[in-house]
């Protein structure tokens, strides 16, 4: 089903859901102010239901508004928001008869950075970017390029192991086919894993002295929920307010264990750090560490217990003396 | 006249204080040997281990960290130790793929009655932790 069909069939289901006081809430994207973007569109308003777009560019990972909005909500989510969602359900954020799934077969989302790169242009200078299968024609100056689609797509898109949602209440189109890459969406940890411990260290440490701990990748992560983080703590004082390069890292590496089997490789930290920092090459080798030790994958099953509160009387023991 | 001090490892333990703090007191008792380099800090159950905890420690410059609780199944809070267990599998691996030597995160199932087995485990990581030298992680100048 192409975009534009979606986009219908959403403003239509959006505004039933509105009108009929299914939700009180609709979240959805709608265009954003800069060529080429989306931003988040909260609303009680059936009217502002022609505003909901889908295109390749419907980048944020909704279900973070989830624990914020009073009431009940529709949401559109693709793929990894779905799983967001569940694993919300999973800890009990959220309860699944509050919300309405409207759920997009996603394709992949498109990277401007990698076609800021590719062309060597800004994304200003760009005149449409259009996707169709496996082929994204860009037009710049008149003149229209094709480009294969694993160039452009996000890291994380080329590593998705489920477009579709999981879990939904209306699906917009069908399940979705995907176009993977999934070397080069681990390309990064490949390497990294290939150099020596202290190598990898050092790695780190060049990356987070650019950290400016603006939490960012904390607050648009749907995982990161605690009313309040260690991080804010003063008695004790888990971590200096300076941003020095030591707590940067302590921060990262913590956080990332705390969503350990919620995190579902949406990808939202690295795309929202300021610095660059590839917060990514973290978060996944999480996502396949848990995968690998416990068979675990975050947001499957609503039903299932989070993975940190759950055991098996026998596993992992090798380490313990 | 100065003489050359050997290098002693700093380890610190979080000992499950129905357990392994007990098999520690044990083995205090019966006169056990056993490396002074640990020192102790007492939690309720090995299930209060935070991760934070272990990456702080190794922050203000522990060589390393000894997590010590119940053996399965034994647990007083009845399954406090496999959510340690779980939490400590992942925060090793973790942190050895940060960079992080594997040696400098430890843990044991330690009883009440194994005072030996508590001499064996503190003897052992020292040991290692000798092998991997000084903590020179989130040291500033290398």
């Amino acid at each position: 089903m192409e975009d534009r069909e979606r986009e219908q069939r959403l403003h239509h289901e959006a505004k039933t859901l509105l009108e009929q006081g299914q939700v009180d809430y609709i979240i959805g994207y709608e265009t954003g102010s800069l060529k080429f973007t989306t931003t988040p569109l909260i609303t009680k308003d059936e009217d502002d239901t022609d505003r909901l777009v889908v295109n390749p560019f419907i980048v944020n990972n909704l279900s973070v508004y989830l624990t914020e909005v009073k009431g009940k909500a529709g949401i559109v989510a693709k793929g990894c928001d779905s799983r967001s969602i569940v694993s919300l359900i999973q800890d009990n954020k959220i309860a699944r008869e509050d919300i309405v799934i409207m759920g997009i077969p996603c394709p992949g989302l498109i990277d401007l950075k990698k076609v800021e790169l590719l062309l060597g242009k800004d994304r200003d200078e760009l005149d449409n970017i259009t996707r169709e299968g496996d082929k994204v024609m860009i037009t710049v100056d008149g003149k229209e390029k094709d480009f294969p689609t694993t160039e452009v797509l996000f890291d994380n898109c080329l590593g998705c192991e489920f477009p579709t949602p999981q879990e939904y209440d209306v699906l917009l189109g069908e399940p979705s086919f995907s176009i993977t890459d999934k070397v080069a969406s681990r390309a990064r940890i490949k390497e990294l894993e290939a150099v020596s411990q202290g190598k990898r260290w050092n790695f780190w440490r060049e990356e987070f002295s650019r950290c400016i701990r603006c939490y960012a990748c904390r607050n648009v992560c749907p995982a990161c929920f605690c009313q309040r983080c260690f991080v804010e703590e003063t008695e004790p004082l888990w971590l200096m307010p300076v941003p020095r390069w030591q707590d940067n890292l302590m921060f990262q590496v913590v956080r990332n264990i705390h969503v350990a089997g919620r995190c579902t490789d949406c990808g939202e930290c690295e795309r929202v750090c300021p610095m660059n920092i590839p917060l990514r090459s973290l978060t996944r080798k999480m996502y396949e560490l848990v995968d690998e030790m416990f068979q675990y994958q975050a947001g499957m099953d609503k039903n299932a217990p989070p993975l940190l509160t759950a055991y098996e009387p026998t596993e992992a023991e090798d380490f313990m003396r | 006249m100065e003489q050359e001090v050997e290098w002693e490892p700093k380890l610190l333990g979080f000992l499950c204080r129905w357990c392994s703090y007990a098999g520690a007191d044990l083995a205090g008792i019966s006169r056990k040997k056993y490396p002074a380099n640990i020192a102790v800090i007492k939690v309720p159950c090995s299930g209060r281990v935070d991760p934070l905890f272990i990456i702080k420690a190794l922050r203000l410059g522990f060589d390393g960290v000894l997590v010590s609780g119940c053996y399965p199944g034994d647990c007083h809070y009845q399954t406090g130790n496999y959510h340690a267990r779980r939490r400590l599998a992942i925060t090793k691996k973790f942190l050895e793929y940060m960079g992080v030597e594997p040696q400098r995160i430890q843990a044991s199932w330690v009883s009440a009655s194994e005072g030996g087995k508590f001499t064996k485990v503190v003897s052992e990581v020292t040991k290692e932790l000798k092998e991997v030298g000084t903590n020179q992680l989130f040291a500033d100048g290398r």
